[in-house]
């Protein structure tokens, strides 16, 4: 192994990137864009009607005011549950996004905050932190009629509040849905496109046929481009996580699943660049071709919206699309911290990141026929 | 004459024919009644080949884009490979460059047969592939750095960069430079390792005249050095101002090869020596009866062929007396267009 030649190349690859603004943008600055652009959209939106689930625990005389509070708000459908059913369940079964709990003893706790100003009342608030939008008006509306509430009630503004929950167990906005699906896209573009442009224009150019005659095998050169692809992934991982949590403030767990399906994903679509660049050799139409791949697999993959907002056929597609297994392990590894469901979106990725990466080396040829 | 014995593939009975050195003779076999062909080898002084090349064939398909050639390269030789686009000259070189594989022959590097041995040449040769472009973003100094890396024992990218003057070229980044410092950062980019044999795919197309001497400059300068130089070209300048030795190729054949004294000598035409604005009538009878073979072009020129060098100052005495007003007078030889136009019929630079 040429450990000169791999550390020149890595070294020169890098300071070559950093010289090439356009580069440099579409890696870094676009994701970035993107995220912000999407996270200041889908936090304020306007809808007339929603969906809620309403579970009254407490069915007393207070409770039903409530109720009808909501009800006649116009707001609303409402979408009432027994007490014996789990609120959570019964949203995730019926794909609804928000949901209200009156707690048990609301009446009595109402009763007793009478002249009491620091009794608190608590309703829950459930949420699908996958739907970006409708929690986000729901939590406003919501706030505002308790407000009237305990004007109206008790002439406190404070008596009875929401506590949030999601129904995934912890507090997720649209952005912890959404960061994990741009890493993926990003690592995505850039590997496809960094291989179609190693397979196409540095063939044009005459390098691979200058590198064949030279004392580096095709191996050493393809580990050491792929050295240099692995270091922009995780450049660009690290700084669409950084701007996440300055800007949106977004939750997520660093642990070896992360890095496990940023390693694979490189793999994966530095093979499917390989594989087009081999078949499509100008490079104009390989980054055509690059494009027709990569972009029907961004939307359809669930990148950017939750796939169960989209027709069933096309939920089914997603799931033959690399992509969508990239995404959902990059969600369960950090965000959702499912194990289970990491292990099989990771172990996924691995297959795929092997199948595609071990052709597209078979396929890459130096010679000339 | 030579004699081989061949066996029939079909019968496998022994067939002995005779033929001459780089002759493909036809054979029926008398068992069988099979048809083959047999070829004797032309036989290559081996002793100072740096390259050899035997029976080089290349097919694609219908096309026949190398066929059946074989020469040598000496050391310290500069040998150009001229031939119109479209000859094969490309074709040629990269199959002893190993980048295309050959359909059939032998091709040899200091006596090692690359369809085996290729790697172990790779320390001693140098190449610029044709229409060579490096790394866009990476300047001069940065970029040989690069391609020294690949080597085991490399030359200082300093001194490289002395030698090919490019000390104030050699922060720029190599999209910044002209055509004409791109191809000599290629021929650098072919030093890096000090080789021989230093392989040169069409290093002056597309380049202006003045970039065009330049990059001849530099090759003169590894003719200098003693490097052996395979240059492939479609500019007959660039081969009779830099080549020791010729080799013409059309249409994947060698139609010619030699030093250029040897092709003009072998296909081109005379000398003509040119007499313009001579008043004198009698010039013309007074040459003639001294034997040179002289004639009134169509614009009054009095031409005269000339055989020897010799000739020459015979022709100029004759004038001191016969002709004194005569404004210039030229002389002019063949060149390699001419021949290629004799041997062809078309023009280098239309054929192909």
């Amino acid at each position: 192994m040429n450990f000169k030649f791999i550390k020149t190349d890595l070294v020169l690859g890098i300071r070559s990137w950093l010289r090439s603004k356009g580069t440099v943008f579409w890696t870094i600055l676009f994701p970035i864009l993107l995220i912000m652009i999407f996270g200041a959209i889908f936090s304020g939106s306007d809808e007339v009607k929603y969906d809620l689930v309403l579970q009254d625990l407490d069915e007393s005389s207070d409770s039903h005011n409530l109720t009808r509070l909501l009800s006649e708000s116009g707001f609303f459908n409402l979408k009432n549950i027994s007490k014996s059913k789990d609120i959570s369940t019964y949203m995730k079964d019926n794909d609804l996004s928000v949901g209200l709990q009156i707690p048990e003893d609301f009446g009595k706790k109402l009763a007793e905050s009478i002249g009491n100003p620091f009794a608190k009342v608590n309703l829950t608030y459930y949420i699908d932190p996958t739907d970006s939008t409708i929690p986000n008006i729901v939590r406003g509306i919501i706030s505002g009629l308790v407000n009237g509430y305990n004007d109206m009630i008790t002439l406190s503004p404070s008596i009875v509040s929401m506590e949030e929950r999601t129904i995934l167990g912890e507090d997720f906005d649209y952005i912890d849905f959404f960061v994990p699906g741009m890493i993926g896209f990003t690592i995505m573009t850039s590997m496809v496109y960094g291989s179609i442009e190693r397979n196409t224009k540095l063939r044009k150019d005459g390098i691979l046929r200058k590198m064949l005659t030279m004392p580096v095998t095709r191996y050493e050169w393809i580990f050491s481009k792929m050295l240099f692809m692995l270091f922009l992934s995780f450049i660009s991982t690290f700084v669409i996580l950084i701007v996440g949590i300055l800007v949106w403030g977004l939750n997520f767990q660093i642990n070896i699943f992360l890095f496990i399906i940023v390693i694979c994903t490189s793999f994966m679509f530095s093979g499917l660049g390989m594989i087009i660049g081999r078949f499509v050799k100008d490079q104009e139409t390989a980054d055509m071709a690059g494009g027709a791949i990569t972009f029907p697999m961004m939307f359809l993959a669930g990148t950017f919206f939750p796939l169960d907002q989209m027709p069933e056929f096309l939920q089914a597609t997603a799931q033959v699309l690399p992509l969508y297994y990239v995404n959902e392990g990059f969600r369960n590894a950090m965000i959702y911290g499912n194990l289970e469901k990491t292990l099989f979106f990771t172990g996924a990725t691995v297959v795929f990141a092997l199948v595609f990466f071990l052709i597209g080396v078979f396929l890459t040829k130096w010679k000339e026929d | 004459m030579e004699e081989k014995t061949v066996q029939c593939p079909k019968c496998g009975k022994s067939i002995t024919t005779f033929g001459n050195p780089g002759e493909v003779v036809k054979v029926d076999c008398p068992s069988c009644g099979n048809e083959g062909k047999v070829t004797f080898q032309k036989i290559i002084e081996q002793d100072d080949s740096a390259i050899e090349v035997y029976n080089l064939k290349k097919v694609y398909g219908d096309l026949i884009a190398v066929n059946d050639i074989s020469f040598s390269v000496k050391k310290g030789e500069v040998l150009a490979f001229l031939g119109p686009n479209g000859a094969g000259k490309t074709t040629t070189v990269e199959m002893i460059e190993s980048i295309r594989v050959p359909t059939a022959g032998v091709i040899k590097i200091y006596d090692k047969d690359i369809s085996t041995s290729f790697d172990q040449v790779k320390e001693n040769i140098g190449i610029l592939p044709q229409e060579f472009f490096s790394y866009e973003r990476l300047t001069v100094r940065e970029t040989l750095l690069y391609f020294a890396s690949l080597y085991k024992n490399s030359v200082n990218v300093d001194e490289i960069i002395d030698s090919m003057n490019l000390k104030d070229q050699e922060k720029k980044l190599y999209m910044n430079l002209s055509g004409g410092l791109k191809q000599r950062v290629g021929v650098a980019i072919s030093l890096v390792n000090n080789p021989d044999i230093v392989f040169l795919d069409e290093p002056s197309t597309g380049l202006d005249p003045k970039a065009r001497r330049e990059v001849w400059e530099v090759i003169a300068g590894l003719r200098d050095k003693g490097k052996t130089v395979f240059l492939t070209t479609h500019y007959m300048e660039e081969a009779e101002f830099l080549a020791d030795r010729i080799i013409i190729i059309h249409k994947g054949k060698i139609i010619a090869e030699g030093s250029l004294d040897e092709l003009i000598s072998k296909y081109g035409d005379e000398s003509i020596l040119r007499v313009k604005n001579c008043k004198s009538t009698n010039l013309i009878n007074v040459l003639k009866e001294k034997g040179f073979d002289a004639f009134t072009e169509g614009n009054g020129d009095i031409a005269i062929k000339i055989k020897y060098k010799e000739q020459i100052l015979e022709i100029l005495s004759i004038l001191k007396y016969e002709c004194v007003d005569y404004s210039t007078i030229d002389i002019r030889r063949s060149n390699l267009e001419e021949i290629f136009l004799k041997l062809t019929g078309a023009k280098l630079r239309e054929a192909g």
